[in-house]
């Protein structure tokens, strides 16, 4: 692309003048296997539009995130500024930052530069090592300008590090910069000291929202702030997920042959099941098969209509512990009000990861209710004996969607093997997998951000290393004669796939059906009539 | 904010041309809004979907499921991706004049 380019990079550089810090390479992306390696990457990268330009800043690789409009009178840019370093003292500071200080402090003070993350991150890999993407150059930037800015500052080793400038640049493209990390952590993991770039990326993304109430509006405004008012963050208040339930219910019904009837609000439940509420928009079969398998196992179970309880979502999360706090409180009053013996989270990663290790650090006594994975619980279903398989309905190639934070975040390697090894003769795992697995590359907000021209980053960059390794699952497969499916129980990552399958055509040329794990175990569970599992791409 | 016009029609859009006010659509709105769809002409399958939509917004204050939308409207997932390429969500919802979904979906 012909755009002003400043060659080598360096970590200083994130405040120099230039019409793009470093660009989107197209012709440096990672190699995808045949036959995508013949497709042209300029058909998906969408360059943003010179007058859209004029608006937003793109400045750092030619891609906007966040809309973010530029200062309007040098006061507005001393204030946002002035808002910056105001934040980074107080990520800086226990009494502000009781939650994170510990790992961050660590995180900024110990790095070595050994650079064994930088590998391990499947956007600056997929990217083709475009350097702004490199684990710990965000990092650098954030070390360097708390040597300058933050609390103590220290001038001296501010110099000796190599000075940045704090200046509208640096501030637009670092809001940008850690909306570039999908805080998958596998270079937290790949570290050989525990530095977790991952966090930072958090931590920045904290002091934008929490400071200056700059953050991605899907995860925000429409995001937590229209759950807690709404219910959810799809907008759909109690009524509408009843009625939709409703028209789910009878949908399974029809599909198994005898009533399925989803309970509310029962009071008393041993399991309080909480779904990412856009499951029930997009993937209705999800809830549908949870309420079947349930059923049949004879679980006392229940959902929630109460405000917040019937999605398991917790946007901030991603960039807000305020926004997070808030609706994880949320989710166990509704519990401590059922009386539930626990809450079971269905297939989604950051509703995990918000609702138990994250939450764990929130939740007094009495908000300490029992959480689990549905991953658990459906292993103990699998495995018990309650109900009988039929796994030869499962007879085609199977693999397997670690999703970040159930997985590498909580350690959840095993329960969703021994399911998978039971009912489908034809699983195999990807390469790397299990911990070490790569993100779907819409982790964090992404897989539902698609402003200006950050969808196509998405497809190019962001998601590439995985459907590599996707594809390299069923080498040999990949001929549209053999039906394939990717298992991936976590929405996020659903909604990633859907779209990244969508811009390559993927179920088109390889018919590889991407869905859920609860899905596979009725479509092989004895009593459910065969074909649950339809075969169309959704 | 951005404003979209198509011959005499001039609306405020979002970022990604989503109509701001749902109460100013009409049907020749709908049609200026598909030429940003890549769609130049609505049917009456188009309008079958569009017609759909937009009632169950009016009434529910939110988009459909899209399982209702296919078996509502008798639409495969895939027809429905014929007739909006950008999918129901993005591209269907769009014509009709809803706003953007939001959330997982």
């Amino acid at each position: 692309m012909a755009q002003a380019r400043i060659n080598p990079i360096r970590v200083k550089d994130i405040g120099k003048p230039a019409e793009v810090l470093s660009p989107v390479n197209l012709q440096e992306l990672a190699p995808l296997p045949p036959p995508f390696d013949k497709d042209d990457p300029a058909k998906l990268w969408k360059e943003l539009a010179a007058e859209r330009r004029q608006e937003v800043e793109a400045s750092l690789d030619g891609v906007s995130a966040l809309s973010l409009k530029r200062p309007s009178s040098p006061e507005e840019e001393k204030k946002l500024l002035e808002g910056f370093v105001a934040g980074l003292k107080k990520l800086l500071s226990t009494e502000n930052n009781w939650t994170f200080l510990q790992p961050l402090t660590l995180s900024l003070e110990h790095c070595t530069h050994c650079q064994t993350c930088a590998e391990a991150c499947p956007i600056f890999v997929g990217s083709g090592r475009n350097e702004i993407y490199r684990p710990s150059y965000r990092a650098d930037v954030l070390r360097r300008l708390a040597a300058r800015y933050g609390n103590g500052a220290n001038p001296l080793k501010a110099a000796l590090t190599g000075s940045v400038d704090l200046n509208w640049n640096t501030f637009a493209r670092l809001a940008e910069l850690a909306h570039r990390c999908t805080l998958c952590r596998r270079c937290t993991q790949a570290c050989p000291i525990g530095v977790d770039n991952g966090l930072i990326s958090h931590e920045l993304r904290k002091l934008f929202s929490q400071e200056l109430g700059i953050a991605a509006q899907e995860c925000h405004r429409t995001g937590s702030m229209q759950q807690l008012k709404v219910g959810s963050s799809t907008g759909m208040p109690p009524a509408v997920v009843k009625d939709n339930i409703e028209f789910i219910d009878e949908e399974m019904s029809e599909k198994v042959g005898f009533k399925i009837e989803t309970p509310w609000d029962k009071a008393g439940a041993d399991v309080l099941l909480i779904h990412n509420a856009g499951e029930i928009l997009s993937w209705p079969e999800n809830p549908g098969a949870f309420a079947i398998m349930l059923e049949m196992a004879g679980i006392s179970w229940t959902l929630s209509s109460d405000i917040a309880g019937y999605d398991a979502v917790n946007y901030g999360l991603w960039y807000d512990d305020f926004q997070l706090a808030r609706v994880a409180l949320k989710h166990a009053e509704i519990a401590k009000k059922l009386g539930v013996k626990k809450v079971v989270i269905g297939e989604c990663g950051h509703a995990h990861k918000a609702l138990t290790v994250i939450a764990d650090r929130i939740f007094s006594q009495e908000y300490n209710i029992p959480r689990e994975s549905c991953l658990t619980l459906m292993e103990d279903i699998v495995m018990s004996g309650r109900l009988k398989f039929l796994p030869e309905r499962n007879d085609f190639p199977v693999t397997l969607h670690d999703p970040c934070n159930m997985v590498r975040a909580m350690g959840i390697v095993m329960p969703q093997r021994r399911i998978l090894h039971k009912i489908a003769p034809r699983f195999r795992e990807m390469t790397p997998h299990g911990v070490e697995n790569y993100c779907c590359g819409g982790g964090s907000g992404f897989a539902i951000m698609n402003p200006n021209n950050f969808a196509s980053w998405k497809y190019l960059v962001a998601g590439r290393v995985k459907l590599k390794q996707i594809l390299d699952a069923f080498e040999g497969e990949l001929d549209p004669s053999i039906p394939k499916y990717l298992c991936a129980p976590c929405s996020n990552c659903k909604g990633q796939f859907r779209d990244l399958f969508r811009a390559y055509n993927v179920f088109e040329r390889t018919n590889l059906l991407y869905g859920g794990l609860v899905e596979l175990i009725v479509n092989a569970t004895e009593g459910v009539p065969e074909g649950f599992l339809e075969w169309e791409f959704h | 904010m951005a404003i979209f016009t198509h011959g005499n029609i001039s609306l405020e859009v979002d970022e990604d041309g989503f109509i701001q006010d749902p109460e100013q659509w009409n049907e020749e709105v709908a049609k200026a809004l598909a030429t940003t769809e890549g769609v130049s002409e609505l049917t009456e399958s188009h309008w079958k979907v569009v017609h759909y939509l937009r009632k169950y917004f009016l009434e529910f204050g939110v988009a459909p499921m899209i399982r209702k939308l296919c078996k509502e409207t008798g639409f495969t997932l895939k027809e429905i991706y014929e007739l909006f390429p950008s999918g129901p969500a993005k591209g269907a919802c769009k014509v009709a004049g809803l706003p953007k979904p939001t959330g997982c979906v």
